[in-house]
């Protein structure tokens, strides 16, 4: 798995390209929350459109993130799920938890980005 | 009672940088007994939640320690569905009463989801203890 980061204005955007799974989990948690805690960045996006398979442990990093932008009035924001991630997220009944659109241009243009 | 054979054995090392490479057999092994797409992928997070279990927590965190993961194909009787049952055997830590229970999903919580998505995905999980070793029988049905 590769994650790397873009910075617009106020927004960073992770790029994951791979699955996130036991493996590789912490590195997603640990950017997120770097990006979230040290950096307080008010918003950041996670692009999954090149993610084919994610996990509990994915998941779980994503969580992570979702409470650490609660607790910091932050926003976070997942983009381009494929049918395999949305099926995991609807099994975890946590997708309704989560800001989520179908891609980039979906999710920047909603007032705040 | 069905009617089993082997289609496939693996010896693992606990590892998490194996996930990827089961993750890999899995799906084409369940599309040729006969799963669609959505069940291939189901049963693939199973296998990689089940394996993912033993290593964090069997296993806590240890690498190289011995996991075995069998896939039998399954018949019912009177050539009824054909079926797949996965065991995972490891040599690690008996699971605490009541850890094999789950929690609830759908709350904003970082843990427990993969005892649950096993659950969901497979027809039937079942926990087994024999002497020193873990032995995870998870079977699923075509539908």
């Amino acid at each position: 798995m590769e994650i790397s980061a873009r910075h617009l204005e106020n927004t960073t955007i992770f790029d994951v390209v791979g699955d996130i799974d036991l493996a590789n989990s912490p590195a997603v948690r640990k950017a997120l929350l770097t990006e979230l805690r040290e950096k307080k960045i008010p918003c950041v996006m996670m692009n999954l459109s090149s993610v084919k398979y994610i996990d509990s442990s994915g998941i779980a990093s994503l969580v992570e993130g979702l409470k650490a932008s609660r607790d910091l009035q932050a926003r976070f924001v997942l983009y381009g799920l494929s049918k395999s991630a949305k099926e995991v997220l609807q099994l975890s009944r946590l997708i309704k938890l989560f800001e989520i659109y179908d891609n980039e241009e979906q999710a920047l243009s909603v007032n705040g980005a | 009672m069905p009617r089993r054979h082997l289609l496939l054995r693996l010896q693992l090392l606990s590892n998490p940088q194996v996930l990827c490479g089961v993750r890999g057999a899995v799906s084409p092994l369940a599309s040729v007994v006969g799963f669609g797409e959505e069940d291939c992928r189901a049963i693939t997070l199973a296998v990689d939640e089940a394996i993912a279990n033993i290593i964090r927590h069997a296993y806590a965190g240890e690498t190289g320690k011995a996991i075995e993961v069998e896939f039998n194909q399954l018949e019912e009787a009177n050539g009824g569905r054909p079926g797949l049952e996965i065991v995972l055997v490891d040599q690690g830590t008996e699971p605490k009463p009541g850890a094999l229970e789950g929690l609830p999903p759908g709350e904003l919580r970082s843990g427990g989801l993969g005892l649950h998505f096993m659950r969901q995905s497979m027809d039937t999980v079942v926990h087994k203890r024999v002497g020193s070793t873990n032995r995870l029988y998870m079977v699923k049905f075509v539908r």
